[in-house]
């Protein structure tokens, strides 16, 4: 019920003074009311559309800065990863001389 | 799609599923509020994977489900009116009132119709002047925007033939009606990102303070459900109980204004009953005296319609997390999506048939997937 699907704005107009537009969903185009966000947005802006209602626009930058936390964590973990493997074969092969003796 | 199926990334899941599992030193209880969730959750099987660290309780959050029986044979008996058009989402069409459902009311020939957006019902009232036409308004605080802009619509195009059967529901008193529950287990909550899409989060400050337990504000996708879990016990192993924001990209601290404006302008709170739970007082919006005129209780007099739930159905138990769906006697036998009893058993954000559709029919046997 509570489905809210991103798209992106193609079109703005004016219904009897109702803002509306047109969304494009991958693809698929619907009309929607564009009325809750109509002072954010323009054509070609993202919005979450519910039940044929723009409720939010999409933050862009907050969208890349999770992304970018998600990666950097992933790439940490190979880190992590990469770091264990060189630790276990330096401590076979190369002991760490006289550390914390 | 963009914004979609990035939120889907399978190695990033991986990645926050060991995060969260190093995380957790103990076994700790979430609920996810919102159905979306409970569905993605138990379709990608994020609860099972993830049972040594984190148990998911499903809440209430599916509009459909906790609709009152009332309300939906009050629904079924202006459908079945010969001067009314009833237009509604399709995913109340199979609802069990206490006699049938809206679809069996369509094929007797009652006139029913499948709106996407609650304004297409306004303009199927504007295209039938001779027509009542009722929009069945239920839903959470995320749909309740779209449902005042109906109503606030038709009042503008002067239509008298246009009318509301309205069942809403608000989260907060919900998860307070939980909290307060003696025999509550729940720890943390992932909120529903769009209800806060709508509402922002203020009013869900005063709960995490009181009842100490941390909310986080989180959207639908895998990703999403895995970070804001991440985060819930993250919260929790520290010690905290905070309001976090998982769902940056659409959920703001006040939420949309000019949507709680006029929602706050066409609709007031009301006590609601919850199908299964009772009522809880002012958890519902119901119209202000100002738009009567758009009120279809009113209108057609449906005081006389009272109901009683199927005696068998454990709703009320599962939308308050007290059992898991296969706990139900009913479960998979009686109760199937084919012939729901209960409503959790026909909406695919029910817990109960997203349990039944993704194959869940005991008690998952644990251990590290
Ligand atoms: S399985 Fe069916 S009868 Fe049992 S609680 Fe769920 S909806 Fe009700």
């Amino acid at each position: 019920m509570c489905l809210g699907i991103p798209g992106r704005i193609t079109e703005m107009t004016d219904d009897l003074g109702l803002a509306v537009g047109t969304v494009d969903f991958g693809g698929v185009r619907r009309e929607v009311c564009l009325e809750y966000v109509a002072d954010e947005v323009r054509v070609g802006d993202y919005v979450v559309v519910h039940v044929g209602f723009a409720i939010s626009k999409v933050d862009e930058e907050e969208a890349q800065r999770t992304f970018r936390i998600l990666r950097e964590m992933s790439e940490l973990d190979d880190l992590d990863w990469l770091a264990e493997v060189a630790d276990a074969a330096e401590a076979v092969e190369v002991p760490q001389p006289g550390a914390g003796s | 799609m963009r914004y979609l199926s990035e939120y889907r990334d399978p190695d990033l899941a991986r990645r926050l599923v060991d995060r969260i599992r190093d995380t957790a030193t103990r076994r700790w209880t979430l609920m996810e509020v919102c159905g979306g969730q409970t569905h993605t959750i138990v379709k990608q099987g994020i609860d099972e994977v993830l049972s040594e660290a984190v148990e998911m309780i499903h809440g209430p959050g599916c509009p459909v489900c906790v609709t009152p029986l009332e309300q939906i044979d009050r629904a079924l008996h202006l459908a079945s009116r010969p001067d009314v058009i009833f237009t509604s989402f399709g995913d109340m069409l199979r609802v069990p009132g206490s006699e049938c459902d809206l679809l069996q009311v369509k094929a007797r020939g009652g006139e029913v119709r499948i709106v996407y957006s609650p304004l297409d019902a306004v303009e199927i009232a504007r295209a039938h002047p001779d027509r009542e036409v009722v929009f069945f308004a239920v839903g959470f605080e995320t749909t309740a925007p779209a449902n005042a802009m109906a109503v606030w619509r038709a009042r503008q195009l002067g239509l008298d033939n246009f009318s509301v059967l309205v069942s809403h529901v608000t989260v907060p008193p919900a998860m307070v009606a939980i909290l307060e529950d003696p025999s509550c287990r729940v720890q943390g909550f992932l909120a529903a990102g769009h209800v806060c899409t709508i509402m922002g989060w203020t009013e869900y400050e005063p709960l995490a303070d009181r009842y100490g337990v941390p909310i986080v504000v989180t959207g639908f996708e895998p990703l999403d459900i895995l970070e804001g879990m991440w985060m819930a016990v993250q919260q929790l192993e520290e010690g905290r109980h905070e309001v976090e924001n998982q769902y940056v990209r659409s959920v703001r601290r006040e939420g949309n204004r000019p949507a709680q404006d006029l929602v706050a302008r066409v609709f007031r709170a009301v006590d609601r009953g919850w199908r299964g739970i009772g009522t809880i007082p002012a958890s519902g919006l119901g119209l202000r005296e100002e738009f009567a005129a758009f009120d279809a209780e009113l209108k057609f007099d449906l005081g006389h319609v009272r109901a009683e739930e199927p005696v068998a159905c454990r709703a009320g138990d599962v939308l308050r997390g007290q059992i898991k769906p296969f706990e139900c006697s009913a479960f998979g036998t009686e109760c199937t999506p084919e012939r729901p009893l209960g409503a959790p058993m026909v909406s695919a954000e029910g817990a109960c048939a997203a349990y039944f559709n993704f194959g869940r029919l005991r008690q998952p046997v644990g251990g590290a997937v």
